[in-house]
């Protein structure tokens, strides 16, 4: 058996082209600080339609941009004055982009703020801006059918009645009284206090990220059109369902999550960005394209400012990671 | 340049038939996809309807980089007169279902193709497949006139690649 592996030509490396940025997300967990680590070593090949878990495709963005903010100063001594060395005096990075999609993730993202779900309200609800008081949360069956997964949710034939295909749910645990950060599967918000959030048991649900959509009704089981992010509901969780989202110019929270953005080059390479912690850095912005008058399409804007994380290889405290993977056969 | 244009107009060729394998033209007394580069068929005054036909127009070379960046314009023309079982009133349907076709084609992941060297390929012999690859532009769809009873509409799309050493 041979062993010898043919050769082949190397081509000249030349700069990357590419047509768009792809987003990704992955969540940081708020109460200990850790974020979700991108390997771009073992990962940054991954196909752009299924990226690895846990991160969460965010589409297509554009208008992306990377800014440094980094300041590096000139050291002088001596008379007269000569540069004898350098200081980063300041170390800052932003990324701005526009989502092309409105999805809950995408919406809350560049929100900047705490997202609330449109919850449906209980009938004779006073009125306010983010959704009156919302109506009965419908439980989650267990020992009764089949158990609820990411996918299908088991809340009974008569409940079930209450859904259509269509609904949007939130799926979640009650506000018992928490303090801190809540959301399932992502922090969604922050409670101060049970009197600030007005002891609402719906209030987890009302700022989740965890929602889906309902594609099909099956005997009292409803069937999502895609998985709930934080995975299977867990022991205490009931569905609320919702007409749509809300965002606040003006409100504390901060959201803050680990981006990932890819530029696949047209040649086989690819670029990589992944920032572990980003927040945003702006409230809630919209650009408008013009299309054909009077039409305009209407883009979600975000800005987002970097936060740092120490590099496990040597320490260094970081804000982003930029990788480079080379085309095949590439002069390096 | 010539394999980057043989990629590209194959590529596009192999596309198109995959979605509508029933378009196809008679040249010659043979049956050819529907699709053809007008500078590599015999020169002729006869337009051929319900047909694809590429032409290799403007060029550009930016010679900046370690390789020469070569952007070609491709005009796509296709008319059609309509059906005569249906007197041509569905000429608006069948130019909308070509200008489908071509969007899906040029539309459809991957934007980008490994170039491909044609030039001593042939019955049993393969094309040779070069080390960088073709891309392109998104297309820019032209209004549609009309000439008579037939419908025209001219499409142009940038193909770009990188001309390799010792590439003619």
């Amino acid at each position: 058996m041979s062993t010898t592996t043919t050769g082949a030509a190397v081509v000249a490396s030349v700069a990357p082209v590419t047509r768009r940025v792809r987003a990704y997300f992955a969540p940081v967990n708020r109460s200990t600080g850790v974020p979700t680590l991108f390997d771009a070593a073992q990962l940054g090949r991954f196909d752009l339609h299924e990226p690895p878990s846990p991160w969460v495709d965010l589409g297509w963005v554009s208008r992306f941009v990377r800014k440094c903010g980094t300041k590096v100063e000139a050291l002088r001594a001596g008379a007269p004055a000569m540069t004898v060395g350098q200081v980063r005096t300041e170390v800052e990075a932003t990324v701005s982009l526009e989502f092309e999609t409105w999805g809950k993730l995408q919406v809350t993202l560049a929100s900047g703020s705490q997202q609330t779900n449109l919850l449906t309200a209980a009938a004779g609800a006073t009125p306010n801006g983010s959704g009156g008081v919302a109506a009965a949360p419908v439980p989650l069956l267990t020992g009764t059918g089949p158990a609820s997964t990411a996918t299908s949710l088991n809340v009974g034939t008569a409940a079930a009645a209450g859904f259509r295909v269509g609904s949007l749910v939130a799926v979640d645990v009650d506000y018992t009284g928490q303090l801190g950060y809540v959301g399932t599967g992502v922090s969604s918000a922050y409670v101060q206090s049970s009197s600030a959030v007005g002891g609402d048991v719906n209030y987890v649900r009302r700022v989740t990220l965890n929602v889906g959509e309902v594609a099909a009704i099956t005997a009292g089981t409803l069937e999502l059109a895609s998985a709930l992010p934080a995975g299977a509901p867990t022991a205490g969780m009931q569905v609320s369902q919702l007409v749509g989202f809300c965002d606040r110019e003006g409100a504390s929270f901060f959201q803050e999550w680990s981006g990932l953005f890819v530029m696949p080059g047209e040649q086989g390479d690819r670029i990589l960005f992944h920032y572990p912690r980003l927040q945003a850095m702006q409230g809630s912005v919209e650009t408008e394209e013009a299309l054909a008058t009077p039409l305009e399409r209407i883009r979600l804007a975000g800005a987002f400012r970097a936060l740092p994380v120490k590099d496990a290889n040597d320490g260094e405290t970081v804000l982003c990671f930029r990788s480079y993977l080379p085309a095949a056969l590439r002069v390096v | 340049m010539q394999n980057a244009k043989d990629t590209f107009y194959v590529m596009l060729q192999s596309r198109l038939t995959a979605l509508n394998p029933s378009r196809t033209i008679v040249v010659r007394g043979v049956v050819r996809p529907g699709t053809l580069v007008e500078e590599n068929e015999l020169p002729s005054a006869w337009i051929p309807v319900d047909t694809f036909r590429l032409q290799w127009t403007e060029l550009q070379v930016n010679s900046a980089g370690p390789l020469p960046l070569v952007s070609m314009g491709c005009s796509i023309q296709y008319v059609t007169d309509g059906s005569s079982g249906n007197g041509g009133m569905d000429r608006g349907r069948l130019l909308a279902a070509m200008d489908a076709e071509l969007a899906s084609a040029l539309g459809a992941e991957p934007h980008t193709i490994p170039k491909m060297n044609y030039s001593a390929a042939g019955d049993g012999v393969a094309p040779t497949t070069m080390g960088t690859n073709v891309f392109w532009a998104d297309p820019v769809f032209n209004a549609a006139t009309a000439i008579g009873e037939r419908l025209v509409r001219t499409t142009t799309v940038q193909v770009l690649a990188y001309q390799e050493a010792g590439e003619l």
